[in-house]
């Protein structure tokens, strides 16, 4: 740098020096002085630029220039502080949305998992065609999917298949299994009891994911043995919140379940497990299991044997399915390797299960997934909202940088002199361009980052908003390197998009015209650019037109959507109905001491005053859960691929009663259906139109299992319920009395009628059930109704962010029309006059505005409809009682957009009515 | 005016330049008009160069160590800079040179072909 500018102070002198003595050869050679320098001058060039030149060859001169620009950009923004402050704040307005949308999906659907070298992790699933054959698979628990063609996928494997890749691999430098996702614990410490979301894991999960404990240890291949003394790790979250952070924390004792763990260690705070969304609060080993949560273990009934069969061990079983299997490779493997080794693994360990007479395609086939960003689950239930929602957002940032282009190409007009004066002293066209983009990326860049600020507070809100329907939604939104790389990318992008126009018209000038004052001149120049100026902007504003109209109408699709599913009619009576779940089996109840329990909890419950009512039931209605049973109805044939069961429900006697569910034929579950009476069921109308032919459905028996298991009797048929949730139609139910299945009704739920706010009575309740039990906590507690407007999250969420964003959209449109027909006004001001002199009413000027105004309405619509037919269809899935094309909400939209066509025009109407003729026609 | 330039000059390639100015200073040190001069008059005024491109080419030159400068008194007993070459500068011009008689013998090699068989 010192160099640098050494050498340029010489420079000048140099040049002069140059330049006289060129002008004393020229005198020399007989030329008088003033010709001779004119000459010598003529001859060495253009000084400047042999200076820029050379400056050029030192380097830095890009740096220089740009920091020039920047300066120059600063002081220009400064100087108009009303159109910096707008676009400035529309311009965050659009990238602090598209920000926090993005967020959300870096969360969800981008992030790593927070190990070591996540991208050697693999997760291990497998396909088939239908369910595998029971002899194969006989339970599985944990996700599976199954798409229409039949296809279906889980990540569920049994233990003994776990144990043979485990030994036998060729491909893992170190593989886990784990358990449990969802499980809810009860987690006793220091006598109080408490939930806590918790896993069951092998030894070797925590060196597998390349985890560090941030206090004692975490669990070792030595403690996932039967033998070994039950020890548990908590996480950082749940050591702060339970255990108020206590570095003594290690070694204490707590009850999980009823049973004893040692507190071992404590995970790093941003670890959370597999699963995007879901935080982890215990690990326990897996081998803990038959202690822990013992109703897993499958027991095997015969029929016409003592149903208290001896249960078979879950890590023996070869048809019980369970367990996930996460792997990290060896650096010199690959996945395809991993896969192939892995499969015949697998063909051979279920090789001695496969009978002759199953279908080959329904032979679970091994599959390997990239395990770097955890569990499949939350990125399938959010990834479609998010990127309908991202499309949203981009299309109000495409609205908000047009407005920003049009204010900008107005701009460019009132600069114009200034320009040409530029460009008359020797700017090169370049560099002007680039001076006038710098400006353009200047606010671009304040626009994004006063966006990013928004995007915290609006990336909070939405995680909030997504939460609510089910617990809390732990997701790790704080902006990281791609967040922000994203934000600077479209802040860029938005700043060449609005400022690459208006750049490059404004220095694409005739100088002369533009110098020259007179405005008669100008007008015969400017009056051919001008119709090309305004044919741009009215593009423009009609491409912001059809923009607000696909949102607007998305919306109102959406509004729609939730308006129907909250009026739809359940089947039953949702008010004043208070539920919650309790799992007595966690305190070590089981068999006749569970049946007791729950009974002397119904009697104490329904002697509560304000109570009506009570019953229990396995699932609760509309919780987003339950379950599906096969079932051989006899004289019923199958369609092809159809899976023959119906939903199922345990419930109590009094359940249709508390419920609201009318009997329609024979009678309901009573007392007397208990475990060792004759088997029945009450089925639901849907039922009995699906399965039974024409005849007295009371009577008819069929059995449950796709194994003749044992048979059983229908005594009453119920009016049709929603079950699972209020979109899907009423299934076909089955309702088995709770006692006559007593194995698998550990947790029950229960539905507590009240005479008044069902909310009021929960602290009654609360107190009752310590009464009964203090080691048991109640969980899931919440009032029927809230639990349907949660199952309602998804709908509300679209509807609300959809009807904010078209708000804003048609907002930003009325702008930008609104600056269009403004500035036409302005530049037609001698037009009007003329055609006010020569006659025209000022009814007849307003009309010609509004005309023109409707003109460019007109062709947003007409695209704009034609752009929401096609996008409504992407969104047909998530409607609801509505049709994608509904005409209704089409037309609502277009009246919506026609008012705020009118208020955009009424000021340049009215500016155009008041215009004075004499004062026109001298205008300039 | 427009924002287009007009050359009156033949324009020499940039590389070309440097390689006179090289051959220039092998006769001895000078300052920049009298290189010029140098250039006009050894190419019996052919080469117009435009007097002001010379100086980007000197500033290049000593940036990369192939000449170097020293102030002094010129004729009329002003201050001025007087180049001359370097070790560096000196090899640079033998290969410079070499590449440039290449260039020129194949250039016109193709634009007068050797003939073939007997003259006629």
């Amino acid at each position: 740098m010192r160099r640098r500018e050494r050498m340029m102070e010489d420079l000048d002198r140099d040049i002069r020096e140059h330049i006289a003595m060129e002008t004393q050869d020229n005198i020399e050679r007989g030329m008088s002085p003033e010709e001779a320098r004119y000459a010598a001058v003529r001859k060495f060039g253009n000084v400047t630029r042999v200076k820029e030149e050379t400056r050029e060859v030192w380097g830095f001169v890009w740096l220089e220039q740009f920091s020039q620009d920047l300066r120059f950009g600063l002081r220009m923004l400064r100087k108009s502080p009303g159109f910096t402050a707008v676009a400035v704040l529309t311009l965050a307005l659009g990238i602090g949305a598209n920000t926090a949308i993005f967020s959300v999906i870096n969360a969800v659907l981008l992030k790593m998992l927070p190990v070591q070298n996540p991208h050697q992790l693999v997760l291990l699933d497998w396909a088939s065609h239908g369910w595998p054959g029971a002899s194969v698979l006989n339970g599985l628990s944990g996700t599976w999917h199954q798409d229409k063609s039949g296809q279906m996928t889980s990540t569920s494997f049994s233990y003994p298949i776990y144990e043979q890749i485990r030994t036998r691999n060729q491909a893992f430098s170190s593989v886990a299994a784990l358990a449990g996702n969802g499980s809810q614990l009860n987690v006793g410490y220091k006598g109080q009891p408490g939930r806590a979301d918790g896993e069951l894991v092998s030894g070797m999960f925590f060196s597998t994911l390349g985890v560090e404990p941030i206090l004692g240890r975490l669990l070792i291949a030595d403690d996932d043995r039967n033998e070994a003394s039950p020890v548990a790790v908590i996480s950082y979250g749940y050591w702060q919140r339970r255990f108020g952070g206590d570095p003594g924390v290690v070694g204490r004792t707590i009850t999980v379940n009823s049973i004893l763990f040692t507190v071992v260690g404590v995970s790093p705070p941003e670890f959370y497990g597999i699963q995007p969304g879901r935080s982890v609060e215990v690990w326990l080993p897996l081998h803990t299991q038959p202690q822990v949560e013992p109703r897993w273990s499958p027991s095997s009934p015969e029929p016409g044997k003592n149903t208290e069969a001896l249960p078979t061990s879950l890590f023996e079983a070869r048809d019980h399915w369970w367990v996930l299997i996460i792997g990290r490779l060896r650096p010199d493997a690959s996945e395809q390797q991993a896969e192939a080794g892995l499969e015949v693994i697998l063909q051979q360990a279920i090789a001695v299960d496969v009978k002759p007479s199953s279908k080959p395609e329904a032979i679970p086939h091994l599959n390997v997934e990239s395990g770097s960003k955890g569990l499949d689950n939350s990125r399938r239930e959010f990834s479609k909202p998010l990127f309908i929602l991202m499309a949203v957002v981009g299309m109000v940032l495409l609205i908000a940088s047009i407005n920003i282009a049009n204010l900008m190409l107005a701009r460019g007009t009132t600069r114009q002199k200034e320009i040409a004066v530029r460009l008359a002293v020797g700017a090169g066209r370049t560099r002007l361009v680039r001076q006038l983009l710098t400006e353009s990326a200047l606010l671009a860049g304040l626009g994004g980052a006063v966006g990013l600020a928004l995007a915290f507070w609006g990336t909070d809100f939405l995680v909030a908003l997504m939460a609510s329907g089910r617990g809390p939604l732990n997701l790790n939104v704080s902006p990281d390197p791609r967040v922000l790389g994203f934000t600077a990318v479209i802040s860029l992008l938005a700043g060449i998009l609005f400022g690459l126009s208006p750049a490059l018209r404004s220095t694409r000038l005739e100088l002369t015209p533009n110098l020259k004052e007179s405005a008669g001149e100008q007008l015969a120049v400017t009056n051919a650019k001008r119709g090309v100026r305004l044919r741009l902007r009215g593009a423009l504003v009609v491409t912001q037109m059809s923009l607000s109209l696909v949102i607007l109408v998305g919306a109102g699709l959406f509004v729609r959507t939730l308006r129907n599913l909250q009026n739809v009619n359940a089947g039953f009576n949702e008010q004043d109905l208070l539920l919650f779940g309790i799992d007595p089996t966690q305190a070590g109840y089981k068999g006749e001491r569970l049946a007791e329990f729950y009974q002397e909890l119904t009697r104490r419950l329904e002697a509560l005053p304000g109570v009506r009512t009570v019953s229990l039931s396995h699932s609760t209605l509309i919780g987003g859960g339950g379950n599906f049973q096969r079932i051989r109805v006899q004289g019923y044939k199958p369609k092809s691929g159809e899976e023959v069961g119906a939903a199922i429900n345990w419930i109590g006697p009094k359940f249709f009663e508390t419920l609201g569910i009318p009997l329609v034929l024979g009678r309901t579950i009573a007392d007397g259906d208990a475990e060792r009476a004759p088997k029945v069921v009450v089925v639901n109308e849907q039922f009995v139109r699906q399965f039974l032919d024409d005849g007295q459905p009371i009577g008819r028996r069929f059995s449950l299992g796709e194994t003749s298991g044992e048979e059983t009797e229908i005594v009453g048929i119920v009016r049709d319920t929603k079950y699972f949730d209020l979109r899907q139609e009423a299934p076909a139910t089955i309702y088995v009395p709770w006692l006559q299945q007593l194995d698998l009704n550990g947790a029950m739920h229960f539905e507590v009628r009240t005479a008044d706010d069902p909310m009021k009575l929960v602290s009654a309740v609360r107190r009752v059930a310590q009464d009964m039990d203090a080691n048991l906590a109640l969980y899931d507690v919440k009032s029927q109704v809230a639990q349907i407007n949660e199952s309602l999250f998804q709908a509300r969420l679209f509807a609300q962010l959809t009807s904010f964003f078209g708000a804003l959209a048609a907002l930003l449109a009325c702008v930008g029309l609104y600056g269009v027909m403004a500035f036409a006004v302005s530049r037609r001001t001698r037009e009007i006059g003329v055609r006010m002199a020569l006659g025209a009413s000022r009814a007849e000027i307003v009309e010609m505005i509004l005309r023109e105004t409707f003109v460019l309405l007109g062709l947003g619509i007409v695209i704009g409809i034609l752009a929401a037919l096609g996008a409504a269809r992407l969104i047909s899935s998530l409607l609801y009682g509505i049709a994608p094309n509904d005409p209704y909400t089409c037309v609502a939209v277009c009246a919506v957009l026609a008012g705020v066509a009118l208020v955009a025009c009424y000021i340049p109407a009215r500016r155009a009515m008041r215009v004075d003729p004499m004062v026109a026609l001298r205008y300039e | 005016m427009s924002t287009k330039e007009q050359k009156e000059h033949i324009e020499l390639l940039q590389g070309t330049l440097d390689l006179l100015i090289l051959r220039t200073l092998l006769l001895g040190r000078a300052h920049g008009h009298a290189i010029a001069k140098a250039i006009e008059f050894n190419s019996d005024d052919v080469l117009q160069v435009e007097e002001g491109s010379l100086y980007p080419a000197l500033h290049r030159l000593i940036k990369r160590g192939w000449i170097s400068f020293e102030e002094g008194p010129s004729e009329n007993n002003r201050r001025a800079k007087f180049y001359r070459l370097t070790a560096k500068g000196r090899r640079q011009l033998a290969v410079e040179t070499s590449k440039w008689d290449k260039l020129a013998g194949a250039i016109a090699q193709i634009l007068r072909p050797a003939k073939q068989e007997g003259e006629s």
